[in-house]
C-alpha cells in the first residue's frame, strides 16, 4: 500500500470485498472531479444525484467523509472480478454485465448511467493497478525461465515508461514519483539516461511538451521477441499463467493481479509493437536487443511503407559503392613519371618499386566508384596533387606495419612474444597541451605532421608549428598595386615571425578543426576550418594567417566540421539537427542533411567523399549520399549519445563511440554491427583507424588512449569454465564476477596507455602509422 | 570526473530537490503573502523542471567542450540557444561561494542561513605584497606516451600499476575461442614485464655503488661511507630500494655473525650494518614499517649475540639497543604487537637457563634501551637479577654484574649520601629479606649499601 495513504482514516469499507482495497486518498480529489465531468458531458447534470453516486453509500455513518470515486469503481470492478475469475476484464462489455448483476442499487444506477467506455477509461485512471502491474510483471519477468528472461527483460522499461508518464499525465505526482523510486532501480543500468529525463517530468504540461515522451506516447515502440516467449507472454496477459515467483501470494490470481494486468495489457496493445522471429531465443547475442528495441519507428528514415527494421530499410537502399576514390588517367601517368624521377634520383632500390603500387589493386568486395559519381570538382590536376600521391606512396613504402593479428597466436614471454608486440602496437607520441585555463574542446594536427591547430572556450584558435618553424602571415601595409607576380607577392610576406599564431575572430567556444587535405602529407596545408558555438564556419587561409570566410546557415552551434577528402567541400554538423554540406567558395548551403530526431554531433566523410556519417544526441549514426542528401544506412544501436565516428581508410567499416562508453563497428555493406568494444570508463572524444584498417585507436576523458583490435571476433572474455563440475557455490561466484566493473574490458583491447591526468581530445594517425595524441594536462584540485 | 548523467536521478519522492518552501520564500519576497500551498508545489515541479531542461541542455556544451565539469559558461550558452537572457556575471574564474552563517539563537525556526562569501581585500598588503604574475601561455609538451607498444618509464607517463585483479586463467580457460584464452595472459605478461623494470638502470646503479662504498670495512675509505651513509639516511626516492637494502643488511649481519663474529672485521662489519640500520629509520622519506619484520632479526641478532669480539661488544650492544628504542618510539604507535614481542624476546635471552653472559648482558642492554619500564619488568619483577646473579662469582666486578648495576641505576639513580640498610630494624630487615628473595644474594649485597635506592628499586620506596 502507498505510503501517502493514510489508513486509519480511510472510511470503513461498506463491502467485505473491497476491504483489501484501500485508496490512496490524496488522488481522490482529481478523480472525483473527472468522473463528475466525465458523468456531466454524459449528460447526467443534476448535482444531488451526482453527489449521491460519488458519496451516497457512506452518508449513513459518516457525513462529513466522502468514499473516494475511485474507491467506489474499485468496489465495482471486484464485483466484476470477484465472481468470474480468468475472466478478461478488458472485455468492457462483459465487465459491464458482472457489474450489472451486483447487489447495490447505486452501482447498479452508476452502471446504467456510463457507458461501456467510460468505464474503462474511469479504471485507467486509478494509480494503484499500475504498480501493482508493474510488480506482477518484474515478478513474473524475473520468474520465467532463464532462456527467456533475456527477451522479455526490454519489455519492462517501455511498460515503465508508460506507466510512469500516465501518472504524470493523470496528475498523480506524488504516485509517479513513489512509483519511480519503487521499480526505477533494475532499469537504471541500461536506461539511465532516459530514465532521468523521465523523473524530471512531474506535471502533465510537463509530458506533453517534452517530445522524448511524445514520443513514447505517439510511437510504438519495438521489442523483439520469439514466437514462443511472444505466446508466454500473451498467455500471461490473458490469463495470468506461467512465471510465479516465491511470495507472490495472491497478487497473480487474485483482483488485483488482473487489473494490474489489464493495465499492461493497455500499454502492449497501445504502445508495444513486437518484432516476433522464428529465431530460436538461444541464438541472438546477449546485445542484439540493442539494435532491433526502442522506439525505432522515427529513427529509420521514411521512404515509401514504413519499416520499423533498421535492416530492412540498410538491405532496401541497396549497395554502396565503397571502393576507393578513382584516379584521373594523366594525374596516374605524371605521378609515375614524378616517381621515376625520383627513384633516379635517389637511388634508392627500394624506391624503384615505388611506380608498381601507384595503381591500387582492386578491392574485393566493394565496388569502386567512377568519375561521375564523385562530387564535381577541377577537370584538370595541379602539381600540389602530383606531390600529393607521390607522397601517397612513398608513405606506403615507408609505413610502419601494424599487424595486431600477429599477437593472437604467439606467447608475450618469447622474444618472439615482444617482437610480435613490437610489430602489433604502435608508437604513440603524446602532445600535451598545458596551462589551459578552460578547457580544449578541439585539437587537430595537420596530415604532414607541420602544424597542431587547439581551439579553446575563450573563442580562439591557436595554431603552432610541430617543427618550430615561424608561421609567417602577410604585411598590412602594402601597396596592391606593387603585387605583380609571386616574387612581389612574396616580399609583403612576414619574416620571423613567431611559432604559434592565434586566430581570432569568432564568438564563442571553438568546437572542431579540420585542415584542408589537398597537400596531403607532402606539403603544410593551406586552409583551415573552425566550427563554433557561434553558429558559423570559419575558414582560415593559413598563407595570410586570416580568417578568409565566415559560413553563416546553421541556426545554432556548429558542433563538428570536416573537410571532403578531395578538398574543395566540407561538411558541417549543428544543433540544428542538420548536417549540412557546404563549397569553399560559396557562402550559402549546398545541401542540407535532415532526418536526425536530435543534435548532429559529429561528421565524417567516407574516405571515398561519396558519403557522409554523421552521429547524433538522438543514439544513431547515419550513412548520407553526399550528392542525393538521402540517408542510405542508419546504425541503431548505441544507449547514448553519439559522440565521435571514424571511417577505416579501406571505406568498409565505420566505428563510432557513444556516451555509453562503446564503441561500435559497423560493416558500411550490410549496415551490420559487427562488434561492440568496450573498456572506457569515462566518455570517448577521438577515433582513428591506422592506415591498414587494422588497429583502432580511441582516446577519452578517462586519460587513457587505448588500442583495439579491429579483425579479431571480440566480445566479453569468456569464463573460467570448469568441465561439467558446476556446482551451485562456482556458479554464483561467476556471477558475482560478471557484475564486477573489471570485466568490461573486450578482449579485442590491445592495450591500454594512461595518461596523467590528460583527457585525449584527439588520436590522430600519420600516414605511416605513428600515432599522435593531444590532449589538455588538467592540473589536480587544489586542496 | 563525475558527469551528470550517470548519477543517481535524483527526483525523490519528497517532490523533488526544488522544494515548495523555496517558491513560498521566493512570493514572500516578492510581497504575496497567502500562496496555496497546491500552486507553490506545482511550480516547484515546473521550476525544477525547466531546470533540468537548462542543464540537459547545458550538459551538451560542456560534452562538445571535452569537459567533465558543467561551468557557468555552459549554463550561459545553454540559456543563450533556448533563448533565454543568460545570467550575466557569473564566470568560472570567480565562482561564488557560500557559506553557512553561524547559528541564530534568537530565531530557532530560521534554520539554516547561506549566504555568498564577499571577501575582504586589503590593498595595502595587495599592492604591497602581492606580486601579480601573468599566467603563462598555453604551450605544448611532447613525450611518448608508448614506444612500439610499451610504454616508457618516463616522469611524464604515469606509473605502471601491476594489477592483481588479473588472473592467469589458466588451464581450465575454454579452448573455443583462442582469443580469449590468450589476451588476459598477454596483459599480464605486460604488466610483469612493466614491473621488473621500475628498479630503474639508475636505482640499480646507485645501489651497487651504495653497498660497494659501505662494505668491506677495510677496503673502503671512511669518508666515502660516511657520505654513503648521509645519503642513505637523507635522499628521497630509495623506496624501491628498500627491500633490497634489508635483504642486504640481513644478509651481512647473518654472514658476520655465523663466521663467530670473534675477529675485529666482524665487529667492524656489524657496526657499518647497524649504521646502515639506522639511517634508513632515520630517513623520513622512506616507509620502512613493512620492512619491521625484516630489519628487526638482525638488530637483535646483534644484540644477543652470544661472543662478539670483546673490544667491540659494549658498543655494537649499546647501538643495537638504541636502534630497538628508536623502533620502539617510531613504530609502537602503529604496531602495537611490537613492544611485547622484544620483550619477550629480551626475556627469553634474559631468563632462559642455559645462555651465554653475552646474551645476557646484551638483554640488558636492550632492556635499558626500550626503558625503565622494561628494566624493572625484566631485571626485578621477572626475577632477571637473580638469574644473572647466579651466574655471576661472588666478589666479581665488572662485565654483567657491572651491567646490571648500571641497568638498576637507569631505573632510580642512587643517593648521593647512601644510608645503608640496618638488618636491625625490623623495616630494613624486611627489605632485606625481600631484597634477597627478589634479586638475588650477589644484587643483594650490592644494593644494601644503599637504603633509599633498594626501596626504590623494589617499588616500596
Amino acid at each position: 500500500m502507498s505510503a501517502a495513504t493514510p489508513t486509519a482514516s480511510t472510511p470503513d469499507a461498506t463491502s467485505p470485498a473491497a476491504t483489501s482495497t484501500l485508496e490512496p486518498s490524496s488522488s481522490s480529489n482529481a478523480v472525483d472531479r473527472l468522473v463528475v465531468e466525465y458523468l456531466r458531458a454524459r449528460g447526467h447534470t443534476t448535482p444531488e444525484q451526482l453527489s449521491d453516486l460519488l458519496s451516497g453509500d457512506d452518508k449513513g455513518k459518516k457525513p462529513e467523509t466522502t468514499i473516494p470515486a475511485d474507491e467506489l469503481l474499485k468496489k465495482i470492478a471486484v464485483h466484476a472480478g470477484g465472481s468470474q475469475p480468468g475472466q478478461n476484464t478488458l472485455k468492457s462489455a462483459s465487465v459491464m454485465q458482472e457489474i450489472a448483476s451486483g447487489s447495490s442499487s447505486n452501482i447498479q444506477n452508476l452502471i446504467s448511467s456510463i457507458g461501456p467506455v467510460g468505464a474503462e477509461e474511469i479504471l485507467s485512471l486509478d494509480p494503484t493497478d499500475k504498480q501493482e502491474g508493474f510488480r506482477e510483471l518484474e515478478s513474473w519477468v524475473e520468474g520465467s525461465l532463464d532462456m527467456y528472461r533475456p527477451e522479455f527483460r526490454p519489455i519492462l522499461f517501455p511498460i515503465f515508461c508508460h506507466f510512469y508518464l500516465d501518472l504524470v499525465q493523470y496528475g498523480f505526482k506524488d504516485a509517479a514519483s513513489e512509483f519511480f523510486e519503487t521499480f526505477s532501480t533494475p532499469l537504471e543500468a541500461q536506461h539511465s539516461a532516459t530514465l532521468h529525463r523521465l523523473s524530471t517530468m512531474r506535471l502533465p504540461s510537463h509530458v506533453q511538451g517534452d517530445e522524448q515522451a511524445q514520443r513514447f506516447r505517439n510511437e510504438k515502440y519495438t521489442v523483439r521477441m520469439s514466437r514462443s516467449g511472444f505466446g508466454l507472454l500473451v498467455g500471461w496477459l490473458t490469463e495470468g499463467v506461467g512465471g510465479e515467483a516465491p511470495g507472490a501470494g495472491e497478487g497473480f490470481s487474485g483482483e488485483k493481479g488482473k487489473r494490474g494486468r489489464a493495465a499492461v495489457m493497455r500499454v502492449v496493445n497501445n504502445h508495444l509493437r513486437f518484432d516476433v522471429t522464428a529465431v530460436s531465443t538461444t541464438a541472438v547475442s546477449p546485445t542484439a536487443w540493442e539494435e532491433s528495441t526502442g522506439l525505432l519507428s522515427s529513427l529509420i528514415p521514411q521512404t515509401q511503407g514504413a519499416m520499423t527494421n533498421p535492416q530492412a530499410f540498410n538491405t532496401a537502399k541497396g549497395e554502396l559503392k565503397l571502393g576507393p576514390m578513382p584516379m584521373s588517367e594523366e594525374l596516374q601517368t605524371e605521378t609515375e613519371k614524378s616517381l621515376r624521377e625520383q627513384a633516379m634520383l635517389d637511388r634508392d632500390p627500394a624506391a624503384q618499386y615505388d611506380v608498381h603500387s601507384i595503381r591500387p589493386a582492386p578491392v574485393t568486395g566493394v565496388v569502386a566508384p567512377t568519375a561521375g559519381d564523385l562530387l564535381p570538382h577541377p577537370a584538370t590536376f595541379k602539381s600540389a596533387d602530383i606531390r600529393r600521391e607521390v607522397e601517397k606512396v612513398r608513405d606506403a613504402r615507408k609505413r610502419i606495419r601494424l599487424d595486431p593479428s600477429a599477437l593472437s597466436s604467439v606467447d608475450l614471454n618469447t622474444p618472439q612474444g615482444a617482437a610480435a608486440r613490437q610489430r602489433a602496437l604502435p608508437s604513440i607520441c603524446a602532445y600535451t597541451l598545458q596551462d589551459v585555463p578552460e578547457g580544449t574542446p578541439c585539437c587537430t594536427f595537420s596530415e604532414d605532421t607541420s602544424l597542431m591547430a587547439a581551439g579553446f572556450e575563450e573563442s580562439y584558435i591557436r595554431l603552432w608549428s610541430l617543427k618550430g618553424e615561424s608561421l609567417n602571415g602577410m604585411k598590412t601595409d602594402f601597396q596592391l598595386s606593387a603585387i605583380r607576380d609571386s616574387s612581389s607577392l612574396g616580399k609583403i610576406r612576414e619574416k620571423g615571425g613567431p611559432s604559434s599564431r592565434k586566430l581570432i575572430g569568432h564568438s564563442g567556444p571553438v568546437y572542431s578543426l579540420s585542415f584542408d587535405p589537398l597537400n596531403g602529407s607532402a606539403s603544410p596545408p593551406r586552409y583551415l576550418l573552425s566550427a563554433s558555438a557561434d553558429a558559423t564556419a570559419r575558414l582560415w587561409s593559413l598563407d595570410t594567417m586570416t580568417n578568409v570566410v565566415a559560413y553563416r546557415g546553421h541556426q545554432n552551434p556548429v558542433w563538428d566540421v570536416d573537410w571532403s577528402p578531395m578538398g574543395i567541400y566540407f561538411a558541417t554538423a549543428s544543433r540544428d539537427r542538420t548536417a549540412r554540406l557546404w563549397s569553399t567558395d560559396r557562402t550559402s548551403t549546398l545541401r542540407v542533411y535532415a532526418g536526425h530526431l536530435s543534435d548532429v554531433d559529429c561528421v565524417r566523410f567516407h574516405p571515398n567523399s561519396l558519403y557522409l556519417a554523421t552521429g547524433s544526441s538522438d543514439w544513431t549514426a547515419r550513412l548520407w549520399d553526399v550528392q542525393k542528401g538521402s540517408s542510405v544506412r542508419v546504425f541503431i544501436g548505441h544507449q547514448d549519445i553519439v559522440s565521435t565516428l571514424a571511417f577505416s581508410p579501406d571505406g568498409r567499416y565505420l566505428a563510432t563511440a557513444g556516451e555509453d562508453l562503446a564503441i561500435n563497428l559497423w560493416d558500411l555493406g550490410s549496415g551490420r554491427r559487427i562488434k561492440k568494444l568496450t573498456g572506457h570508463t569515462a566518455s570517448i572524444y577521438s577515433l582513428a583507424f591506422s592506415a591498414e584498417s587494422s588497429m583502432l585507436l580511441s582516446g577519452g576523458a578517462d586519460w587513457t588512449v587505448r588500442c583495439w583490435d579491429v579483425k579479431s571476433s571480440g566480445g566479453l572474455p569468456e569464463k573460467p569454465r570448469t568441465n561439467g563440475l558446476v556446482n551451485g557455490n562456482g556458479a554464483s561466484r561467476d556471477h558475482a564476477k560478471d557484475n564486477t566493473p573489471e570485466n568490461i574490458e573486450t578482449t579485442d583491447l590491445l592495450s591500454t596507455f594512461p595518461t596523467k591526468r590528460t583527457p585525449i581530445v584527439k588520436v590522430h594517425f600519420t600516414p605511416r602509422n605513428l600515432c599522435l595524441v593531444a590532449g589538455p594536462y588538467l592540473s589536480p584540485p587544489a586542496r | 570526473m563525475s558527469k551528470a548523467k550517470s548519477s543517481k536521478p535524483t527526483a525523490g519522492p519528497s517532490g523533488g530537490l526544488y522544494k515548495a518552501e523555496s517558491i513560498k520564500d521566493v512570493a514572500d519576497g516578492l510581497g504575496i503573502t497567502s500562496f496555496p500551498d497546491a500552486v507553490a508545489s506545482a511550480l516547484a515541479s515546473d521550476v525544477e523542471y525547466r531546470i533540468h531542461q537548462v542543464v540537459e541542455e547545458a550538459s551538451r556544451f560542456m560534452r562538445h567542450a571535452r569537459r567533465t565539469t558543467l561551468t557557468t559558461a555552459d549554463i550561459d550558452n545553454a540559456l543563450r540557444v533556448l533563448n533565454i537572457e543568460p545570467l550575466y556575471g557569473h564566470s568560472q574564474h570567480n565562482t561564488p561561494t557560500f557559506r553557512r552563517a553561524l547559528p541564530f539563537p534568537q530565531l530557532a525556526s530560521a534554520g539554516t542561513v547561506f549566504f555568498v562569501e564577499d571577501e575582504e581585500i586589503d590593498f595595502d598588503r595587495v599592492l604591497k605584497e602581492e606580486k601579480i604574475t601573468l599566467p603563462p601561455g598555453v604551450r605544448w609538451t611532447a613525450h611518448w606516451l608508448a614506444v612500439e607498444g610499451v610504454q616508457p618509464l618516463i616522469p611524464e607517463n604515469p606509473p605502471a600499476v601491476p594489477r592483481e585483479d588479473q588472473q592467469p586463467t589458466g588451464g581450465a580457460t575454454s579452448t573455443l575461442v583462442p582469443n580469449a584464452a590468450t589476451t588476459p595472459d598477454k596483459r599480464q605478461q605486460q604488466q610483469a614485464a612493466l614491473v621488473k623494470q621500475v628498479l630503474s638502470r639508475e636505482l640499480q646503479l646507485y645501489y651497487t655503488r651504495l653497498t660497494t662504498s659501505l662494505l668491506p670495512p677495510n677496503a673502503v675509505d671512511p669518508t666515502k661511507r660516511t657520505a654513503a651513509l648521509a645519503s642513505l639516511r637523507h635522499d628521497a626516492g630509495l623506496q624501491a630500494l628498500l627491500p633490497y637494502l634489508v635483504r642486504w643488511v640481513g644478509e651481512g649481519v647473518v654472514g658476520a655473525l655465523k663466521d663467530g663474529a670473534q675477529g675485529e672485521n666482524d665487529g667492524r662489519v656489524l657496526e657499518i650494518l647497524l649504521d646502515v640500520i639506522a639511517a634508513l629509520l632515520e630517513n623520513t622519506t622512506l616507509f620502512v614499517e613493512p620492512y619491521l619484520h625484516q630489519l628487526l632479526p638482525p638488530v637483535l641478532s646483534t644484540l644477543l649475540y652470544s661472543s662478539l669480539p670483546p673490544s667491540q661488544s659494549a658498543h655494537l650492544q649499546t647501538t643495537a639497543a638504541s636502534i630497538l628504542s628508536h623502533i620502539l618510539t617510531e613504530h609502537s604507535t602503529t604496531y602495537p604487537s611490537l613492544s611485547p614481542r622484544i620483550m619477550k624476546t629480551l626475556l627469553l635471552a634474559l631468563l632462559s637457563p642455559d645462555k651465554s653472559r653475552g646474551t645476557r648482558a646484551g638483554a640488558i642492554c636492550g632492556l635499558v634501551g626500550i626503558g625503565k619500564e622494561a628494566v624493572r619488568k625484566g631485571l626485578v619483577e621477572a626475577g632477571g637479577a637473580r638469574v644473572v646473579g647466579a651466574e655471576c662469582m661472588p666478589g666479581e666486578e665488572g662485565g654483567l654484574g657491572k651491567a646490571v648495576v648500571d641497568a638498576l641505576k637507569v631505573l632510580q639513580p642512587p643517593s648521593a649520601h647512601p644510608v645503608p640498610l640496618d638488618s636491625r630494624l625490623s623495616e630494613d630487615a624486611a627489605t632485606l629479606a625481600r631484597l634477597d628473595e627478589v634479586m638475588g644474594d650477589f644484587f643483594a649485597e650490592r644494593l644494601m649499601g644503599d637504603a633509599v635506592w633498594a626501596r626504590s628499586i623494589l617499588g616500596e620506596g
